[in-house]
């Protein structure tokens, strides 16, 4: 389901995570609500899947909403690396 | 030792003929012609997934697979113990498209959650029937689609049930999966080791 260089965005409350897919969906975006990889353990266990074409779009879409994510990973290879700190 | 061709067959076929083969043949050793691509991963990780031993050759048209009995340290031991030929197969029939009851939208999201989770795990239904509104996840619009097309790849049997289909107008836009009917879902139900309904 996560492909290598995906973007993985966890979020901290199924509210937020609902209204970031609704809202990332009615802009048309190609994004994936999934539940959290297990290594990547989240309070509400839920994540948003986009690829490395839509990430500015879906970055500046969640920001305008005040709607960034916990903490961004990105899928390289087998691992998850954490890409810089997001509020 | 069992022959099978599965060249020709889109996925994910060659996963399931190998995989019924492989149940029918009973540790013996299974002879697989298939093409390269797509059919040649699926059904090797398919196979080294349970455990068995491939040994692949290259023919002038495809590959050779020489799939031989599940050996120690399988990847699903329990797989091992209570062999799906003898104690019938694990079947899943989901009924709707949402989990639980309550907030509409919560259910869709947790039969999503559900399905793709389900590709977290060693241990998967042979089988995975969708009835009823269960069938529109299934359908073209589905987000999960591409996890119902892993989960076949993965040897999982997607089927859905053609009246359901044709009564939610999707019978031309099934997107993941084959069609059945009742007879067979019955009849599965019945002979399976275990029915999980959701």
């Amino acid at each position: 389901m996560i492909k290598d260089g995906d973007f993985i965005a966890i979020f901290n409350s199924i509210h937020r995570v609902m209204e970031a897919e609704r809202l990332l969906k009615d802009q048309g975006l190609k994004i994936l609500l999934i539940p959290a990889p297990r290594t990547l353990a989240a309070d509400c266990g839920l994540a948003i899947r986009y690829a490395e074409d839509v990430r500015p779009e879906v970055e500046a879409v969640l920001s305008e909403a005040g709607l960034l994510p916990r903490d961004l990973y990105r899928k390289v290879g087998d691992n998850f690396e954490k890409i810089g700190e997001k509020q | 030792m069992s022959k099978l061709d599965v060249r020709g067959m889109a996925c994910p076929l060659p996963v399931v003929q190998v995989k019924r083969a492989l149940e029918a043949a009973q540790g013996e050793e299974l002879h697989v012609l298939l093409d390269d691509g797509a059919p040649r991963e699926n059904v090797k990780r398919f196979a080294q997934g349970r455990g068995y031993q491939v040994q692949e050759e290259k023919l002038e048209d495809g590959f050779a697979f020489t799939i031989t009995g599940a050996g120690a340290g399988a990847a699903t031991p329990a797989r091992e113990a209570a062999p799906a030929a003898a104690a019938g197969p694990t079947v899943m029939l989901i009924g709707t498209d949402r989990m639980g009851d309550g907030a509409e939208e919560l259910g869709r999201l947790l039969m999503k959650n559900f399905i793709i989770t389900l590709l977290d795990l060693n241990e998967l239904p042979d089988r995975i029937f969708f009835v009823n509104s269960g069938v529109l996840l299934a359908a073209e619009g589905s987000e999960v689609v591409e996890a119902l097309e892993e989960l076949g790849n993965r040897g999982v049997e997607v089927l859905s049930c053609g009246i359901c289909l044709d009564f939610y107008k999707k019978k031309e836009h099934l997107a993941a999966g084959g069609v059945t009917n009742m007879f067979t879902i019955a009849e599965s139900m019945l002979k399976a080791r275990s029915v999980v309904r959701l």
